[in-house]
């Protein structure tokens, strides 16, 4: 008898659809697809019921990404946050509204900075001091606070949050604060910063505590209510949540810190290529996901996605990255991509100097592109590339595309711009592959990292079409299409591991430090990620852990984070004068190193999803595969007599030429002259230029 | 014809080399002044030294950049590929002694093509002070060390003796010698991006490109004051100290709109005075450029063509436009920002809705230093300081920020802490500071320290402690900036230029001043009026003042 199939489900909800994938142990994907529901819980239920109608078999695991958090915190409506407040030391309140100092745009005078998530009259000082080596300077005094909490039950605030200035180091006032406020009311939640994130600098500290204070109660409800539900209907695996940092945890843990799951989407597809470049053996890679609405670039070295510390939600983008002080800044690693406003919903116009832009502004998918011909009227890069010829008459879904309706709006455009109307097609697309290329830069060679040596992974519904004249852009020579684009995010959800991320901030010369102490604080730490393996029921086989510090020359505003070698300090502050070398392309030796931050990342690593292995092809050109030819628009070239491929029949070793079409229900790909394509044996395209 | 597909996509190229020069910079540079507060700025300039694109963090490197690098190639004669010149005379480079500017040329097949360029600014050049910008400076010469244009690279090659000369005259070489080689690096990035477009477009597209790019500005800028209202329209305003003695000077701009030109004349400006709140020329139409592109077109590009509309008159000998050796370390930072405020006042006569109120005017400049007796070595720390933005129509002014010609970040409490011996007491929003008005104005900021070291000298360079930031239209002046000693529990008020010492225990406490109001205090809306009143921002006392 076979063993028992077992199913993976990931859940992601997006704007427009929710997608459930669901893989069985023999590497076979199922995608459903259900429209978003107000409620988004009820979307999610629909689509299990639909799944255990026709696929009925034991679910092993549910991981979940959401945009609750990120939704919450931008004011969808609908969803309300609550009433919160904020205990600080005396003198500190408006830390939280005066941020950085910083102005997000330097030349509109009508700017505004982002609202301070909690208003001046629910934030409240205490008496108290510390000092930066965690001495208290002045006591805290236990009246007001008593004081305080009463009236913070008169104010019925549901959530509140502590942060004191110097507390990373010593939490002893807020730990008090906390106790006497608990006292006083029973239901409050209360987040202290020391047990949200003790990480030095006020603001960003303090702004990640109050996020988490605003997002905890809603978020609890909604996971513990899904969970809930998802149990009803017998299923037994407990819920999991995507993290920011591109991990898992189990759903208790997650409703504890709200805060590291809101990128919990976009971390998928960067975990997706991580593990397609460990199987595939691929050292470096860059990721690249383009939608209806954004395009998304990471890399991956050695298999591992980077990470920044530097997220603010909520905030404007500027040439791929975050405009600091637009948003609100959350202290945690976050899996790090550059984005930007284009993809096939992205719509060009002309500017008051009659120049042609795309973006940032997108026709989304409703109306979407006016080729879908619901009411569209602005042309956008999908009625371009559908003018060029690059795309089926009809699309995933049954959608049939209007080309003459496409034509009319782009022609539009030709006539202020006295172009003819297939240049103008054109013209937006090398104008928004210029705006993409820009993104792959950031993640390559802002870090001093040469593209050349890289593999471009693309994916996403539209990434496949734009990769080659991309990777020419950056002479990336190599690109890896999965097998199914459209569906790889969320592939990604079933092959992370449970990652947790610890902090502590000590800002002391290295010289100055005993290894007994640093010792301690990282066994504080390991005692803590013990504590939550253990309640993850993650087997010891499993587990591992890696240690960091941050490192920076005495008086530097930026750290570097260095791998912890246990016991030797020396050999650490070597590896970091390379780094810097490396990096920034000079080093001080004879300048003091200091420790700004331990850090700790414990994974439990859980079994990778199989990829089912494709049969070999006869004849190893594609024949079997061609559906048909006809003229397709390239850049250089013009109209080229071109084959059009169906990825469904296409089989391990077909190798095909471009200029080559590869149509499949969730992307087309694109395949430029100079460019060839090769099947591998689990289905994914390697294109290679001569 | 141009293609303009390609000459936009080779905007979009040169752009984000700008961008990405300013990133290699920061990264690799040493200082907090760079690193954290990002005071530096990248360009690219055309062969005839005409700027293509720029990427500035603060507005006043804006035209410094245009200015200093076609007056640096000027002085510097023949350059050969691999050269790559530095200098930080302001009457050459259009700054402060303090910010260095780096100019390179870009060979393509044997002949310059382009120049890359970038400035940055120095935590400390040498001169009388720390941090060189003394407030009673007489002469250029006691602010640091004045280098011309000179080769700092040969033909690839680092001249050592400059750097020597260099290292010799400054406080904080170590740090000084790593910034400089992040701006040579970030050169170095900008010349190969070029080369790679000149590779991939070739040359004949490139040129077409740039004539585009900066026809494209002149355009649209053109095509914007044709749409104004034609006229002439004054205002002035005044400084009110020198940093050495107190007293009234005038800026004053006539501002002409006729057909698609504008120009600005600078007649009945003070003359130039012998104390450091001189601006040099490039700071003067860095604040022009700010303004304009405010006000009138916010996504202009500013390049070579957005400056062709623009008609410029500065007396010579004035305030605004001095000769050497006039000291000038302060007209960067205070008299950059009185500029702004004077052409906003003038642009407010006849574009009502599309200006503020002035702002708190100020950069609140604090340098601290001195022995610290606990951690056993000598200190500085620079920072500036926001405060009230002016309200704008439909808009209260923005409360607690950097304003126009500046835009640095605070330094966390937590990080002056473990760094300095200081501990900050306050860091708040300064209520009642914000001019009343139907939009009120921004508030202030109040920040104090507590020095724990045996002693210490301060020295503080505001302005706008006397003359308050004006209102608009009914609207009121915002609070003046103040600045206390508190000494034994004795709190005395100090001016807003001074340099004094601080012993063990004693407190600076510094309030800056508010944004002007716009509009009718009368007309403001009842419940704004409340929710500032719950939030502590205003108190009922102020509210009205009648009953």
């Amino acid at each position: 008898m076979d063993k028992e199939v077992e199913l993976r489900v990931g859940i992601d909800i997006g704007g427009t659809f929710t997608d459930l994938v669901a893989l069985d142990n023999d590497g076979n994907l199922v995608n459903l697809k259900v429209s978003t529901t107000l409620k988004p819980e009820e979307g999610v239920l629909q689509a299990f019921d639909l799944l255990m109608k026709n696929y009925p078999y034991k679910i092993s695991s549910i991981i979940h990404a959401t945009t609750l958090a990120t939704n919450l915190l931008l004011g969808q409506r609908g969803l309300d946050l609550p009433k919160a407040a904020l205990i600080t030391t005396k003198g500190f309140r408006d830390v939280l509204e005066i941020g950085r100092q910083r102005r997000a745009e330097l030349y509109n005078l009508f700017f505004e900075k982002p609202k301070p998530l909690i208003r001046r009259k629910f934030r409240f000082e205490v008496p108290e001091r510390i000092d930066y080596r965690g001495k208290v300077i002045t006591p805290l005094n236990i009246k007001s606070c008593k004081k305080l909490a009463r009236k913070i039950k008169k104010l019925e605030v549901e959530s509140l949050a502590i942060c004191l200035i110097n507390s990373y180091i010593n939490p002893i006032h807020e730990l008090k604060i906390k106790e006497i406020l608990r006292k006083a009311n029973k239901n409050l939640e209360i987040c202290t910063s020391y047990e949200t994130i003790p990480e030095y600098r006020e603001y960003e500290r303090m702004g990640t505590t109050v996020v988490n204070a605003l997002l905890l109660p809603k978020v609890r409800t909604y996971l513990k209510n899904l969970e809930d539900r998802i149990r009803e209907r017998g299923i037994k695996a407990s819920l999991k949540v995507m993290q920011s940092n591109g991990g898992i945890a189990e759903r208790e843990i997650v409703s504890l810190k709200p805060f590291t799951i809101i990128e919990s989407g976009p971390a998928a597809g960067v975990i997706a290529c991580s593990y397609l470049t460990k199987l595939m053996n691929i050292e470096r890679a860059l990721s690249f996901d383009m939608g209806g609405t954004t395009a998304k670039a990471g890399m991956i070295l050695n298999h591992l996605p980077e990470f920044t510390n530097e997220y603010e939600v909520g905030g404007k983008i500027h040439v791929g990255r975050i405009i600091k002080g637009s948003g609100y800044p959350i202290r945690f690693p976050f899996v790090d991509l550059a984005e930007c406003s284009a993809g096939g919903g992205t719509i060009a116009w002309l500017d008051s100097a009659n120049t042609l832009r795309v973006g940032p502004l997108s026709a989304g998918s409703n109306p979407g592109p006016v080729c879908y011909d619901r009411g569209g009227e602005e042309p956008t890069v999908t009625d371009a590339n559908l003018l060029l010829s690059r795309l089926p008459e009809i699309l995933a879904g049954n959608l049939k595309l209007n080309y003459e309706l496409a034509k009319e709006a782009i022609k539009n455009l030709s006539v202020s711009l006295n172009l003819d109307v297939i240049d103008t097609a054109s013209g937006i697309i090398r104008i928004v592959n210029s705006l993409m290329s820009k993104i792959l830069r950031v993640v390559s060679l802002e870090r001093g990292y040469d593209p050349r040596d890289f593999t471009l992974i693309s994916f996403g519904g539209a990434g496949p079409m734009h990769s080659c004249p991309l990777a020419d852009e950056l002479s990336i020579k190599r690109i890896l299409i999965p097998l199914n684009p459209g569906l790889f995010s969320s592939f990604g959800l079933l092959s992370s591991d449970y990652t947790h991320n610890f902090v502590r901030s000590v800002v002391k010369k290295m010289g100055e430090l005993k290894k007994e102490y640093l010792d301690e604080i990282f066994d504080s730490m390991l005692k803590e990620a013990i504590g939550l393996l253990n309640r993850e029921g993650i087997k010891d086989e499993q587990r591992s852990f890696f240690k960091f510090l941050d490192l920076r020359y005495s008086g530097q505003g930026y750290e570097l984070q260095i791998p912890f070698k246990e016991g030797d300090l020396e050999n650490m502050k070597e590896l970091f004068h390379k780094r810097h070398e490396l990096l920034y392309g000079y080093s001080v030796r004879d300048e003091e190193v200091e420790v700004v931050n331990l850090k700790l990342i414990s994974l439990g690593s859980l079994e990778k999803p199989k990829l089912k292995k494709m049969e070999e092809s006869l004849y190893k050109d594609g024949r079997e595969a061609l559906k048909e030819k006809r003229k397709v628009y390239f850049e250089n070239e013009g109209f080229l007599e071109t084959s059009i491929y169906l990825r469904g029949k296409l089989k391990a070793k077909d190798e095909i030429h471009g200029p080559a079409i590869i149509e499949q229900y969730d992307a087309t790909t694109v395949i430029y002259p100079k460019w060839s394509a090769k099947v591998d044996t689990f289905g994914n395209l390697l294109l290679e230029r001569w | 014809m141009v293609d303009i597909i390609t000459a936009e996509v080779i905007r979009g190229a040169l752009t984000y080399t700008a961008e990405e020069m300013g990133i290699t910079l920061r990264n690799a540079a040493y200082s907090p002044n760079i690193k954290e507060r990002m005071d530096h700025s990248c360009a690219i300039f055309d062969k005839k030294a005409r700027l293509l694109a720029q990427a500035e963090h603060i507005p006043v490197h804006l035209g410094s950049l245009v200015y200093g690098v076609k007056e640096g190639l000027k002085k510097i004669g023949e350059l050969e590929e691999g050269d790559m010149i530095a200098y930080n005379d302001p009457y050459i480079s259009g700054t402060h002694l303090p910010d260095l500017t780096l100019v390179a040329p870009i060979f393509y097949k044997g002949e310059i093509v382009a120049y890359v360029a970038n400035k940055a600014h120095h935590s400390d050049i040498g001169g009388k002070v720390p941090g060189s910008m003394p407030i009673n400076s007489k002469e250029l010469f006691e602010e640091g060390l004045v280098l011309p244009p000179l080769k700092i690279l040969e033909k690839g090659k680092i001249k050592d003796e400059i750097l020597q000369i260099i290292e010799r005259n400054v406080r904080t070489p170590k740090v000084t010698l790593g910034d400089l080689r992040a701006q040579i690096a970030s050169n170095h990035l900008g010349n190969r991006r070029v080369l790679e477009l000149m590779d991939r477009y070739g040359y004949e597209k490139f040129l077409e490109a740039s004539d585009y790019i900066m026809d494209r500005s002149e355009l649209l800028l053109k095509s914007r004051i044709e749409k104004l209202p034609k006229g002439s329209w004054e205002a002035e305003d005044y400084m009110e100290s020198t940093g050495v003695e107190e007293k009234r000077m005038k800026i004053k701009v006539r501002i002409d709109v006729y057909k698609d030109e504008i120009s600005f004349d600078y007649e009945g400006t003070h003359d130039q005075v012998k104390a450091p709140i001189n601006a040099v020329y490039g700071v003067t139409l860095a604040g022009i450029y700010y303004t304009l592109k405010c006000v009138i077109e916010p996504e202009l590009d500013i390049n070579d063509g957005a400056f062709r509309p623009i008609k410029i008159k500065v007396p010579l000998g004035s305030l605004l436009n001095p000769i050497p050796p006039a000291p000038v370390a302060l007209g960067n930072v205070e008299t950059s920002q009185r500029n702004v405020d004077v052409l906003m006042r003038a642009f407010s006569k006849f574009l009502p809705d599309k200006v503020c109120a002035a702002c708190q005017g100020t950069m609140n400049n604090l340098l601290i230093g001195g022995y610290d007796d606990i951690r056993k070595k000598f200190w500085t720390f620079y920072e500036t300081i926001g405060g009230g933005y002016g309200a704008r129509k439909g808009l209260d002014g923005v409360d607690g920020v950097q304003c126009h010609m500046t835009n640095t970040m605070n330094t966390p409490i937590e990080v002056i802490e473990s760094e300095f011996p200081l501990i900050v007491t306050r860091y708040k929003l300064r209520a009642n500071s914000g001019g009343a008005g139907k939009w009120r104005g921004g508030m202030g900021i109040e920040r104090a320290f507590k020095l724990i070291a045996r002693e210490a000298t301060v020295t503080f360079i505001a302005e706008r402690h006397k003359i308050r930031p004006w209102g608009l239209f009914g609207g009121k002046e915002g609070a003046p900036g103040e600045l206390y000693l508190i000494k034994r529990g004795k709190k005395v008020r100090l001016k807003g230029k001074c340099s004094i010492k601080m012993e063990r225990g004693d407190e600076i406490v510094i309030k800056t001043p508010g944004g002007g109001g716009y509009g009718e205090p009368k007309e403001r809306d009842k419940k704004f009026l409340l929710k500032d009143l719950e939030d502590g921002l205003i108190s009922r006392i102020k509210f009205n003042p009648n009953s």
